[in-house]
């Protein structure tokens, strides 16, 4: 019996056999052979999840009030004009009241920029004659000096120079110009 | 009801008081000195063949009548006069004639061929009453300075009758008219303007040296007001301070010494003295006030100056090692800007009353007081002449600030600059 099998399954696989020969032979293949299959490395697998962001640029902080002084050129300061200039009586070179907190202002402004020095110009008005003006804008720019020396101001860091009538602020000739023109007025020359 | 008895008196007595009480100021007009010379300037004799020649004599015959006509000193005499006598003929002379007409010199004028461009001037004065020839003087020059020729001869003139030479002298002033405040100088009648200074900066308040060959002021460069000295024929410009404010030079007349105001030391204003090149610098005055403005006496051996020591502005007058201060204005509020005559007996200053500036004369032997201007204006800086019969000064009489010229007794009185504002002039000694 077992022969009878072995002898079916044979005459079977050969019958197969030979009915696929036939059928090749029928359906001409062309395709040339396929290639061989790459070389399939082994891939270490991936663990961990990378995040992708882009790296953030540290920004500029904000510049402090002393960085955007020492930027600026002494001119513009001076445009600015970051220091009031005070005004006198006719005549005199006392420091009147009304300058007092003006000069105030002006020294804490010079103690927060504690490299500047200034320049304070002393002017007159056109009732002076040419020469006591000169003088007089002098006085006038010293007790300006003195009074911000009194307020902590170094007068070392502090120069004056007068002008007399000869820089006058307002050209005219009525006592609101002449009020105008009586003053010391404050030039950054180094910060 | 006794006040109001009272009341009307006390007016009347203050009144009748205040009409009797002697006035510091006295306006008189004064005619000094000799009376005028009379001179003779008939026309200049022309012989050169070259047509110019004939304008080049009318203008030199000009210039010297100017001249002399501002002297003072000489008196020209009416040109209709001449027409009575026979004309002049240089080779003989009729001094009866130019005697006729009350000429006291004569003054002759030729111009002789001469060669190329050149013109040839030659001036002859006579004593007309001696009957003799004085003094005779040629020139010769480009046409372009026939002024100078001119001012020369008139000079001249002005010397053999013991005056000082003024004609040839020069004002040195401060003007904005290009722009900035910078130096000019100019002939003592207006002409010749010329710009001394090249800057942006502020050139200020000049002061001829006592040679007319140098010129202190102060130039406002590098934040500061100080003090140079500028060579104006050969253009080199020495500092003598830069530090602190300078300014008011004024050079001895002997030539040794520059007194001016600085604020060297201490910051306040104070009158310093150093050697003619600035050099060794010393201090004259010691207060807190405001001491400026030195002028020297014509000795050199005393200076005036202004001072607020008393509490106003007021004119003193120290030995010229600062000793020995005492005070000659009196009877104003605001005294400055004085000026010591060359002959020495006056001083001229500015004083403010009611925002009015004027001039004021005063005579140091007589302690009179003379008003020389009298003008709705601030008159400013006076200066004299070198002769001491004429005064420079600047006013704003006609809106602008300019220069002007005034005799002695506040007569003549004349117009140097119209361009851009011109102020702060010095006399040439």
């Amino acid at each position: 019996m077992k022969k009878v099998i072995i002898f079916s399954v044979a005459f079977l696989m050969v019958f197969a056999a030979l009915y696929s020969c036939r059928g090749r032979e029928r359906v001409e293949e062309v395709t040339p052979p396929p290639p061989p299959p790459p070389e399939v490395e082994e891939q270490p697998e991936v663990e961990e999840v990378e995040e992708v962001e882009e790296p953030v640029v540290v920004e500029e902080p904000e510049p402090t009030e002393e960085e955007i002084f020492m930027s600026k050129t002494l001119e513009e300061i001076n445009l600015e004009a970051p220091l009031q200039m005070i005004h006198f009586d006719f005549d005199r070179y006392f420091i009147r009241d009304d300058a007092k907190p003006v000069l105030e202002a002006n020294a804490e402004w010079l103690k927060k920029y504690d490299s500047v020095v200034i320049l304070i110009e002393g002017h007159c008005d056109e009732r002076g004659t040419e020469e006591y003006n000169l003088a007089l804008g002098e006085k006038r720019a010293k007790s300006t000096l003195d009074y911000l020396s009194s307020l902590g101001i170094s007068a070392d860091r502090i120069r004056t120079i007068s002008y007399g009538k000869s820089m006058p602020l307002d050209p005219g000739h009525n006592e609101i110009a002449w009020q105008k023109n009586r003053r010391a007025k404050f030039l950054m020359i180094k910060k | 009801m006794k006040i109001k008895r009272i009341l009307p008196w006390g007016i009347l007595i203050l009144l009748v008081v205040l009409i009797l009480h002697p006035q510091q100021e006295v306006v008189i007009s004064i005619k000094e000195g000799m009376p005028a010379i009379p001179l003779a300037l008939p026309d200049f004799i022309v012989r050169s063949s070259l047509p110019e020649t004939i304008t080049v004599a009318q203008e030199l015959h000009q210039i010297i009548s100017d001249d002399l006509k501002y002297s003072r000193v000489f008196q020209l005499l009416p040109k209709s006069y001449y027409s009575y006598i026979r004309p002049l003929n240089p080779e003989e002379i009729f001094f009866k004639d130019w005697e006729s007409i009350q000429a006291n010199i004569l003054f002759v004028g030729e111009l002789p061929e001469s060669e190329g461009k050149k013109f040839l001037f030659e001036g002859k004065i006579y004593d007309v009453k001696a009957g003799r020839f004085i003094f005779g003087k040629r020139y010769q020059s480009e046409k372009t300075l026939i002024r100078l020729v001119a001012h020369k001869m008139a000079d001249e003139i002005m010397k053999i009758y013991g005056e000082r030479e003024i004609f040839t002298s020069k004002i040195v002033f401060t003007s904005n008219r290009d722009g900035n405040d910078e130096l000019y100088m100019m002939d003592y009648d207006g002409h010749n303007q010329t710009r001394l200074t090249f800057n942006k900066k502020q050139d200020y308040m000049p002061a001829w040296s006592a040679d007319g060959k140098k010129i202190a002021y102060t130039s406002y460069r590098n934040n500061m007001a100080g003090l140079y000295i500028l060579d104006p024929f050969e253009g080199e410009i020495t500092e003598v301070i830069s530090k602190g404010t300078s300014f008011a030079p004024a050079f001895s007349p002997d030539g040794k010494k520059l007194a001016f105001c600085s604020t060297l030391e201490m910051g306040n204003p104070e009158i310093y003295v150093a050697t003619s090149e600035g050099k060794n610098i010393k201090r004259l005055t010691f207060n807190k006030a405001i001491d400026t403005a030195p002028s020297w006496s014509p000795t050199s051996r005393e200076i005036a100056f202004t001072s607020d020591r008393g509490g106003t502005p007021q004119i003193y007058i120290m030995d010229a090692e600062g000793s020995n201060v005492r005070r000659i204005s009196f009877g104003g509020s605001y005294h400055d800007a004085p000026a010591w005559s060359p002959a020495g007996d006056r001083v001229a200053y500015v004083s403010r009353v009611d925002q009015i500036f004027d001039i004021y004369v005063l005579n140091l032997r007589t302690e009179q007081v003379i008003k020389l201007t009298e003008s709705n204006a601030r008159n400013e800086t006076p200066s004299w002449s070198p002769d001491g019969r004429h005064l420079v000064f600047s006013s704003n009489l006609t809106g602008k600030i300019q220069l002007y010229a005034i005799d002695y007794d506040g007569s003549n009185l004349r117009r140097l600059t119209s361009e851009g504002e011109s102020k702060l002039p010095d006399w040439s000694r």
